[in-house]
């Protein structure tokens, strides 16, 4: 095992998972896009829904949370919390003009696409996790096992 | 009845079954709620599947139509992954070397399933042009596979020793995700064109990025709530040191067993 910090060893595997991605996009932005256009809107389209998601998922582990700890009231202060901040986020994006609608003629019609469109996304980075975990897996499942060697006392 | 009741049955309360039946069977310590999870799961999955079918007018039904396209490349990545793993030194139920053969025969049959879906004729049509989230989910898998390699070659390296094979293997695995986004963004396939490939390549890193940053404030939400409520809880009891006595106890009771003498003697 490195003997470097959790801290260096966190910011090196972060490095490692976002440069090589960050310069593949920097290339073909450079090679093969006229126009950014749209991007900035999916961004906080995705941004929204996975914020709503997410916190649908953890309202439910907060109702466990409060039942095991007997703070009956966590799940509704959770709950506010971000209604409140799930509605300033998308007062202050609303607020950048016809910022979050794309093609679609209606507020719920760009919500139920908004949902599906990050359904893909789950699905395109399950199946890639699936990939390279099980690639890494079956690696290390099939090296050839290895002696423990003790030092003669 | 109505379509936009036939849209809210057959796919927003099919999705609805396919996230609260996944929770269930995930997180669930009862039997019978993990079995049920598993149904709703299943059930909800196949009603998404079915939409061409049941809910040909809708536009999400394309959705649909994308999960039914990447079964068969998914099983068999999958199931090949899953043979290869258990046939190399597993204690118990190892499989055997044509299971091994098998899996790695699936596991190329179903990576060139996925790249004939880009450059060959089997792309995923609906209903007459290339299904929409095909767009999405090509880029983002191919992004997914060259953050995972990387930071999996970060990870091998930092807690394995010895680890060159698992190295290499990431290496290449990453290397062919940037080949395959290179490729994409720079030549024309039969059905998709290189500089919609491009862009629709940079809205799927958005795509990621925004979900990635949702994610982690909703995370962080509750993160301070659950330090709100933590920090409410009185502090535990702290008990009193062990006196001479109980320390005489312990030392006795650890020779007796750390002593080096068995009971015959």
């Amino acid at each position: 095992m490195s003997d470097s910090s959790p801290l260096r060893s966190f910011a090196r595997l972060g490095a490692f998972a976002l440069v090589p991605a960050t310069m593949v996009l920097l290339l073909v932005w450079w090679t093969s896009v006229d126009s950014t256009d749209g991007t900035l809107v999916r961004f906080t389209n995705a941004l929204l829904t996975s914020f709503t998601f997410v916190s649908f998922i953890l309202l439910m582990t907060l109702f466990v949370y409060g039942d095991a700890r007997k703070r009956p009231l966590a799940p509704l202060l959770g709950m506010l919390m971000s209604v409140l901040l799930g509605v300033a986020m998308t007062v202050y994006f609303l607020s950048q003009g016809e910022l979050l609608m794309e093609d679609n003629g209606s507020v719920r019609a760009q919500a139920l696409s908004n949902l599906i469109r990050l359904g893909t996304t789950v699905i395109g980075i399950g199946l890639a996790a699936m990939v390279v975990a099980g690639i890494l897996f079956a690696s290390l499942m099939n090296a050839p096992p290895r002696a423990i060697l003790f030092e003669e006392e | 009845m109505e379509e936009a009741t036939q849209a809210f049955v057959f796919f927003w309360l099919a999705g609805l079954c396919v996230v609260l039946g996944a929770m269930l069977a995930f997180f669930s310590k009862v039997h019978w709620q993990r079995r049920l999870g598993t149904t709703l799961f299943g059930a909800g999955f196949l009603s998404l599947v079915l939409t061409p079918w049941t809910l040909s007018f809708s536009p999400s039904s394309a959705f649909g139509h994308l999960l039914g396209s990447l079964v068969g490349p998914a099983v068999l990545l999958g199931v090949g992954l899953y043979q290869i793993a258990f046939s190399g030194n597993v204690p118990v139920g190892r499989l055997s070397r044509t299971d091994r053969n098998v899996g790695v025969a699936m596991v190329v049959v179903g990576v060139l399933w996925l790249e004939a879906m880009h450059w060959w004729v089997l792309t995923p049509t609906y209903p007459s042009e290339v299904n929409r989230y095909w767009y999405i989910f090509w880029p983002t898998m191919l992004l997914g596979v060259l953050a995972f390699s990387s930071a999996g070659y970060a990870v091998v390296g930092l807690v394995g020793e010895e680890r060159q094979q698992e190295q290499r293997l990431m290496l290449v695995s990453g290397t062919l995700a940037v080949v395959l986004l290179l490729m994409g963004s720079l030549f024309d396939g039969p059905n998709v064109q290189h500089q919609r490939f491009a862009s629709e390549l940079l809205l799927a890193a958005a795509d990621i990025f925004g979900a990635i940053v949702g994610a982690a404030v909703a995370v962080l939400l509750f993160a301070v709530v659950l330090a709100f409520y933590e920090a409410q809880q009185p502090v535990p009891q702290r008990l009193d040191p062990p006196s001479k006595d109980q320390l005489e106890q312990a030392s006795q009771i650890i020779a007796q067993h750390v002593g080096g003498e068995t009971e015959d003697e």
